[in-house]
């Protein structure tokens, strides 16, 4: 587990991406359909963060009788903590399409 | 180990396999079912994943598109070479 | 061990709390240990109407692992402390991983 960096010190590891989009607006997916944009002001290995100016989107699916719906909802934090636990992906906003 | 009657490809072990296919195209299907295609920069022990030049596809169908991500190890199925 | 020394920063002031089955509980950051386990004094439920049984109830402890996410009250984050700090983790962590 912990020796792959041994196996493989010339090559970097996933987390290395993340540090370097410290300070920058990133994208980060989680469960539960939900999605963060906000600025990136820390992170630890298990992928707690801590963003600012952050805009959650939340994805509900409405069975309006079986014709189901996907409603979005929209939040806003000024500074949130995120557990670790529920991050799925992190992206730097800047270059989703 | 000694009385293994399958011997593994040249002898090497998964995580040996993943540090193989670094810099090669790769599918990477998560628990929920979405998939992810992209170039694959790192793995590490937990199989925390970085991807460059990645596409996500929810359903089968391409949802979009990331320069780089990062993908936490807990929530990957399999990492396949195309 | 970030994040605990951070949230240790942030003791007295107010916070909400979101946890993993959409409670949000608002008020003052009373304790917090390793495993971001969360002591709250003063609480209040945000949309009591929809979560009407914790009404009674002054302050709780919240186990770290239910935890969604922690509003936070930016003013008190030093910005700059804080993402020192993340660069400072990140070298440890890649030194103990040699």
């Amino acid at each position: 587990m912990a020796d792959v960096a041994e196996e493989a010190p010339s090559v970097s590891e996933p987390l290395d991406l993340v540090r370097l989009l410290l300070d920058e607006v990133v994208f980060v997916k989680l469960r539960g359909d939900r999605e963060l944009k906000g600025r990136l002001h820390a992170y630890d290995s298990h992928c707690n963060l801590v963003l600012g100016d952050v805009e959650e989107t939340i994805y509900v699916v409405e069975d309006e009788e079986n014709d189901e719906e996907v409603k979005t909802i929209s939040r806003k934090s000024e500074m949130l903590f995120v557990r670790g636990d529920s991050v799925v992906l992190i992206s730097p906003q800047s270059r989703i399409h | 180990m000694e009385n293994g009657a399958i011997t593994q490809g040249e002898g090497k072990d998964p995580s040996g396999w993943l540090s193989e296919i670094i810099g090669h195209p790769v599918t990477v299907k998560l628990n929920s079912g979405v998939v992810y295609k992209g170039e694959l920069q790192s793995v590490d022990g937990y199989m925390n994943i970085a991807l460059e030049k990645t596409e996500e596809y929810v359903n089968g169908a391409k949802r979009r598109s990331y320069g780089d991500a990062f993908v936490r190890g807990n929530n990957v199925m399999y990492i396949a070479a195309d | 061990m970030l994040f605990f020394s951070f949230f240790k920063t942030l003791i007295d002031h107010e916070v909400t709390v979101e946890l993993k089955n959409d409670i949000r509980i608002r008020g003052v950051l009373k304790s917090v240990d390793q495993y971001l386990n969360i002591k709250l004094d003063n609480i209040q439920v945000v949309d009591e109407l929809k979560y009407p049984h914790l009404s009674a109830v002054k302050n709780v402890f919240i186990r770290g692992s239910v935890v969604r996410y922690v509003h936070l009250p930016s003013q008190s984050v030093d910005i700059d402390l804080l993402e020192d700090a993340t660069r400072r983790e990140a070298a440890n962590q890649a030194v103990k991983a040699k």
